[in-house]
């Protein structure tokens, strides 16, 4: 009886001492890497909506409410001059194999596109991945905020054999423009 | 339906867990020199693979995600992949005694299996459901028992056959194994 | 001193992982696609052993017997849960290059066959130096046999192109069969090497062979 006390107080001890150090160390590294994070997840999409700028959106990035799901999400902003000129956010859309994260950046004085990037996917390789390609992104350059597929009386072009998970990106970035729509007014506000 | 089947030849054939992911050397090198002992082993994988997999999975989403704790992911599956095998283990050896003398003696050998842990971790980064990742799980097991029963009948032949002192043993399995590996890389092809 | 030498340089050479002491293969097959992916999986293999090690054998005496290598699996686990948030939060890169292999260095023999060949008997001093030896060893085979396949695969090292445009990479050595064959035939070199100094002393080779597999007694769950 004594032995099997021991043991459990012995491996009980070992496992809430490990769990304490644990929790600790995850919150210390939890800035740390929520900035790795978005430096190499959304980092390169970020690099490819907001070109004309002369300041660093992912560390100027403020965390904003989405009216729509009440949840927290990352703006990166792309001042020039010290003056807000763009600005970009992620937001899903359901593809073939489960959500599609597009990066979307919008130019806050003509209310168009500057440019969309995908940054997380599971699609069909050689087909859905076609999505993230710049030959399907680059149709969304300079558009006016509202897209949709040209099956649907809008001006993308699904790519033949993804239809889904085209519609996944287009749907994606619909979402991004009620965000952006919701919030621009706040974020001109933080950043002029 | 389609699915499915082709889920199943990826994951025995295209993506074999031991020729193409690497995983499970031990018991792949250890376990492979008689035919018998690596049908036992196999058996044994799969069986702990189909049972580890979706409780592993339960844990993730009904009690990590959850409480925002799913940075310990790796302590409790192998916690839990440890206290499963105990428990079968156990189990076995009061309820079904012909099924554990014939597999018994590998479920030990299987906690520190890095295929059971492997799989378990790698449904949860592709984001399976529950039902597709048992049955990625039982398609990885077969995929690995094929490659283990394979290599076991070439060794079988091997030992009567002349080889250099210093290619005995792991080394003559080692590049047995690549030629395996290589000639499975055809079915690449097939999906 | 002496001692502590002893443990920690039988690593190097003698003992060293896992080319002479046989364990930890899937990792070592898995990432040497390039040298840098080895020393990074090296290098976080160092960190846990050692202090596993440490920790071990400082509460040797504590662990009851029966129980030890639940307990040696849960600090081994507590320790690579700490190497995946330090890399995560440092070398985002390199922890998505090697992928589930860093939560797989728990199950990685090495860990639980050293703690229970070595640290669950030995004072802390000598485990450390044994753990580093085994890690340090650990990580120049990786390291090795990364640049090994990465100079015939892709005619770079660490990244840096080495032939110039007339060099044709044999692609076969960075696929999986190529690591296969690369480590078989460097066992077999290392074998051939210790055959060679067993008939030099007059000894019989067969009757030495490699510890494999088997010889990680952690596997086993410390029943024999």
């Amino acid at each position: 009886m004594r032995e099997i006390l021991k043991m459990i107080v012995v491996l009980s001890a070992i496992c809430g001492l490990s769990g304490f150090c644990l929790s600790y160390l995850k919150q210390m590294t939890a800035p740390a890497i929520e900035n790795q994070v978005l430096t190499y997840v959304q980092g390169p999409a970020i690099k490819q909506v907001l070109t004309d700028t002369d300041n660093d959106p992912i560390a100027d990035r403020k965390k904003f409410t989405n009216p729509i799901t009440g949840k927290q999400i990352n703006v990166f902003p792309a001042l020039k001059g010290g003056k807000l000129v763009a600005i970009a956010l992620e937001e899903f859309g359901g593809g073939f194999g489960g959500d599609i994260g597009v990066i979307v950046g919008f130019n806050v004085d003509s209310d168009t596109l500057t440019g969309i990037g995908v940054t997380t996917m599971k699609e069909t390789p050689g087909l859905g991945t076609r999505t993230a390609e710049p030959s399907f992104t680059k149709q969304f350059k300079k558009l006016p905020m509202h897209v949709d597929l040209k099956s649907r009386g809008g001006q993308i072009d699904a790519i033949s054999g993804a239809t889904i998970s085209s519609n996944g990106v287009v749907i994606a970035v619909q979402n991004a423009a009620k965000v952006y729509e919701a919030i621009k007014s706040e974020a001109t506000k933080t950043w002029n | 339906m389609m699915e499915y089947f082709l889920l199943l030849i990826s994951a025995v054939f295209v993506n074999n867990v031991v020729l193409a992911q690497y995983l499970g050397q031990c018991p792949y090198l250890g376990c492979s020199k008689e035919k018998g002992v690596s049908i036992g082993m196999g058996a044994a994988v799969i069986f702990v693979m189909i049972l580890a997999t979706p409780i592993t999975w339960l844990i993730q989403y009904k009690v990590l995600v959850p409480l925002g704790l799913d940075y310990l992911q790796t302590i409790m599956f192998i916690l839990v992949i440890a206290a499963l095998v105990q428990l079968v283990e156990m189990f076995l050896k009061k309820a079904v005694p012909p099924l554990y003398s014939s597999l018994g003696i590998f479920l030990p050998l299987i906690t520190t299996n890095c295929a059971v842990l492997g799989v378990a971790i790698v449904v949860q980064r592709e984001s399976f459901d529950l039902g597709t990742s048992t049955y990625y799980a039982f398609a990885t097991g077969l995929g690995f028992m094929l490659a283990l029963i394979l290599l076991a009948s070439i060794r079988e032949r091997l030992e009567i056959s002349r080889l250099p002192l210093s290619m005995k043993g792991v080394p003559a399995a080692l590049v047995l194994a690549g030629i395996m590996s290589m000639s499975f890389m055809a079915f690449a092809g097939m999906i | 001193m002496a001692s502590m030498w002893k443990e920690f340089s039988k690593g190097l050479w003698a003992e060293i992982p896992p080319f002479r002491l046989m364990l930890g293969l899937c990792p070592t097959l898995a990432v040497t696609k390039s040298a840098n992916n080895g020393l990074g999986m090296g290098l976080a293999v160092i960190f846990v052993l050692a202090l596993s090690n440490a920790v071990i054998s400082l509460i040797r005496n504590i662990i009851p017997k029966k129980v030890r290598i639940a307990c040696y699996i849960a600090i081994a686990a507590s320790l690579v849960v700490a190497v995946e948030l330090l890399m995560q939060a440092y070398t985002y890169p390199l922890y998505q290059q090697l992928g589930i292999f860093v939560p797989l260095i728990v199950v990685n023999c090495i860990i639980l066959g050293r703690a229970e060949a070595f640290a669950g008997k030995n004072p802390v001093h000598l485990s450390i130096a044994d753990g580093l030896g085994m890690g340090i060893g650990f990580t120049m085979s990786l390291t090795f046999l990364g640049a090994l396949r990465e100079v015939l695969g892709y005619g770079t090292l660490f990244g840096h192109g080495l032939f110039g445009p007339d060099f044709h990479p044999v692609h076969f050595m960075v696929e999986a069969p190529g690591a296969f064959v690369s480590l078989g035939l460097i066992l077999a070199g290392m074998n051939l090497l210790s055959i060679r100094k067993a008939l030099r002393r007059g000894e019989n080779p067969a009757d030495n062979p490699m510890p494999g597999c088997e010889s990680c007694r952690g596997c086993a769950m410390g029943r024999d």
